[in-house]
């Protein structure tokens, strides 16, 4: 009913690139555009921004990251939490070293380091694949973490070896700290996150994502079209530790606020994982429903039985929580493996032709 | 169908001293552990020539191909192309220096379109670095509607527009031969490697292959070396065949010599050696 493309004509090559092919799509895009920019900011409450819209849009952009590599370059990864955590410890140091820079500066640097990071450890990616590079990312996820607790440098030597976050200002408003408004952080993150993904999109429609798509689907027959594996494989590792590397920077300075070693542990790194694995793998857009669905879960399983005279402890939401993001995993396994992207997709299909069945 | 020069008087003499010698293979042997694939095999590809590559199964036929576009190193030999001799290299590199080929089992790219599958063939040739790309403004958008027409060309010439977006993955065995000789052209090779391009095809989509193999030939102007099990097509279509068994060389010449020839006959009819 609302999605027609008759009419709709293509007369170009330059016009077939467009982003959005049907007109539909880009008014839909602008609808959220707008309420994420203008309505949430005049409405939403301090607690929705803090335990709603922050964590998913960081979220949703390590998970960006990780699609990059794991959906789009076929390369499983476990690391991660800790290629965030390499993001986050370089801000601080930046930071901390460099008091007068930039704290954009020292976010888009931090990101850096995380994809040489990612590209160290993805080195053995070019002898093995699948479960065993999943294995030597693996390493890398405990080597790493063993890093941020035992080399005190990396925390300045802080008694409680966590981080603090100091305060940031950036044109006159306090973007990072404990004083920072909310708002100004949330308009930050998101401002990023849009910039961040916009090139993500770019990336993978053109040459370069085609060839990370070639080298995931068939290696033999990419390196045979000329593909070089080495530089496919490592690009990939490097993209996607970038974006990874400024998601974990924007985790510790714009919404933990500090930082001990062991948020970057394992659990993190699952839980992008299973973000991008619900969101759809190979998709831009499932990194947001992904993460839109596990960090909105248990905040709606924390409010809404309460809100209707059914209260539950705390230790019942953690619970449940785990069981349905279980069951849920499993479920698209099983169901629908390219995940929320691809009901989206078939929604929309089915929307283009309705009301009749094809 | 030959409009173009015989080669027969020719065909048995030293290539080399050839101008129009495109490839010249010089006594390669290749070996797998104590398995000999090709002993000692020598032959040349002339410039805009359909050179056929038959034998019975095992003869050693796709592992030449290997050898020639870099996927294997022989111990033995060497191997001139365009003038340049070399022994080993990276496939990626045999692209560059335009050699394209196809695989006996279909080696698409199933997760993506057509289009996609195509352009990804011409990723050698596209240069925009990686800023470019993130901006998708300016050179790199206009690199990729270049290259983009190019592929529509290609597309348009294998009669494949009505699949352009589908998923390779999902389109039927003779469509995806198609696609990937398509994947093969956008590479612009000097040197075309098809590898069985008609297995599992019926009557009909085999002769659809062989009209667009001779286009390719005749309007393109690309040298091909294939592989192929049908005997009628490959007497048909090539200009010269090479008969390989049991990793050796057994017979070169044009179709009609090779036909006749008694060790070709023994090979294919089993005499015991």
């Amino acid at each position: 009913m609302f999605y027609r493309i008759a009419g709709q004509y293509k007369t170009s090559y330059g016009a077939d690139y467009a982003l959005f092919p049907i007109k539909q799509d880009a008014w839909l895009l602008a609808l959220i555009l707008v309420f994420a920019f203008v309505v949430f900011p005049l409405t939403a409450s301090d607690f929705m921004f803090r335990a709603l819209l922050i964590p998913v849009l960081i979220y949703a952009l390590a998970a960006l990251g990780l699609n990059i590599l794991t959906g789009y370059a076929g390369q499983l990864s476990l690391g991660t939490g800790a290629f965030m955590g390499v993001g986050a410890y370089a801000c601080y140091k930046l930071i901390t070293i460099f008091p007068e820079m930039n704290i954009i500066g020292a976010i888009v640097l931090s990101g850096f380091f995380s994809a040489a990071a990612g590209v160290a450890f993805g080195l053995p990616s070019l002898r093995i694949k699948g479960f065993y590079l999943a294995i030597a990312t693996l390493a890398a996820q405990f080597f790493l973490l063993w890093l941020f607790q035992k080399w005190a440098w990396l925390y300045n030597y802080n008694a409680s070896g966590a981080i603090q976050v100091p305060n940031t200002q950036l044109f006159g408003v306090t973007i990072t700290g404990a004083q920072a408004p909310v708002l100004a952080q949330y308009f930050f993150v998101l401002i990023t996150v849009c910039i961040l993904t916009a090139f993500a999109i770019n990336i993978t429609r053109g040459r370069i994502g085609r060839t990370w798509k070639a080298v995931r689907d068939m290696d033999i027959a990419a390196e045979l079209v000329g593909i070089n594996l080495m530089k496919a494989k490592l690009s990939a590792f490097f993209v996607s530790s970038y974006i990874v590397g400024i998601a974990g920077a924007l985790f510790v300075f714009l919404w933990r606020g500090a930082a001990e070693a062991d948020l970057f542990d394992i659990q993190l790194s699952f839980r992008v994982l299973f973000i991008a694995i619900i969101g759809g793998l190979g998709s831009i857009l499932g990194n947001y429903l992904g993460a839109l669905l596990i960090v909105a879960l248990p905040v709606i399983i924390g409010t809404v039985p309460a809100a209707v005279g059914l209260p539950i402890s705390s230790a019942m939401v953690e619970h449940l929580n785990t069981m349905i993001i279980g069951a849920l995993i499993i479920g698209f396994l099983i169901l629908e493996p390219h995940g929320l992207a691809r009901l989206w997709a078939l929604m929309r299909e089915k929307l283009i032709i309705w009301p009749f069945p094809h | 169908m030959n409009a173009r020069p015989d080669h027969s008087v020719l065909a048995d003499q030293e290539g080399s001293a050839r101008d129009d010698l495109l490839m010249d293979v010089r006594n390669v042997s290749l070996s797998f552990g104590g398995v000999k694939a090709i002993t000692d095999i020598s032959f040349d590809v002339r410039q805009g020539e359909i050179r056929a590559i038959i034998g019975p199964n095992g003869a050693g036929k796709t592992s030449m191909l290997n050898v020639i576009n870099g996927f294997y190193t022989p111990q033995v030999g060497t191997i001139t192309f365009r003038g340049v001799e070399r022994r080993s290299m990276k496939p990626h590199d045999a692209v560059r220096q335009g050699i394209a080929r196809t695989f006996q089992n279909v080696a698409l790219f199933k997760g993506m379109s057509t289009l996609d599958n195509i352009m990804a063939g011409r990723s050698v040739l596209m240069k925009r670095n990686i800023v470019w790309q993130m901006l998708w403004r300016g050179p790199a958008l206009r690199e990729e509607i270049e290259h983009r027409e190019k592929v529509e060309e290609i597309i348009d010439f294998l009669e494949i527009e009505h699949i352009r977006r589908t998923p390779v993955g999902k389109l039927p065995y003779g469509l995806q031969k198609r696609v990937e000789l398509g994947r093969a052209l956008a590479m612009e090779p000097s040197l075309l490697l098809l590898d069985e391009p008609m297995a599992g095809m019926n009557l009909e989509e085999k002769e659809d292959m062989s009209r667009f193999i001779l286009d390719v030939n005749q309007q393109r102007g690309t040298t091909i070396a294939l592989i192929e099990h049908d005997m009628g097509v490959v007497m048909d279509l090539s200009d010269r065949v090479v008969v390989l068994d049991y990793g050796k060389k057994i017979a070169d010449g044009p179709p009609d010599e090779v036909k006749n020839s008694q060790a070709v006959i023994d090979a294919y009819l089993g005499v015991p050696h």
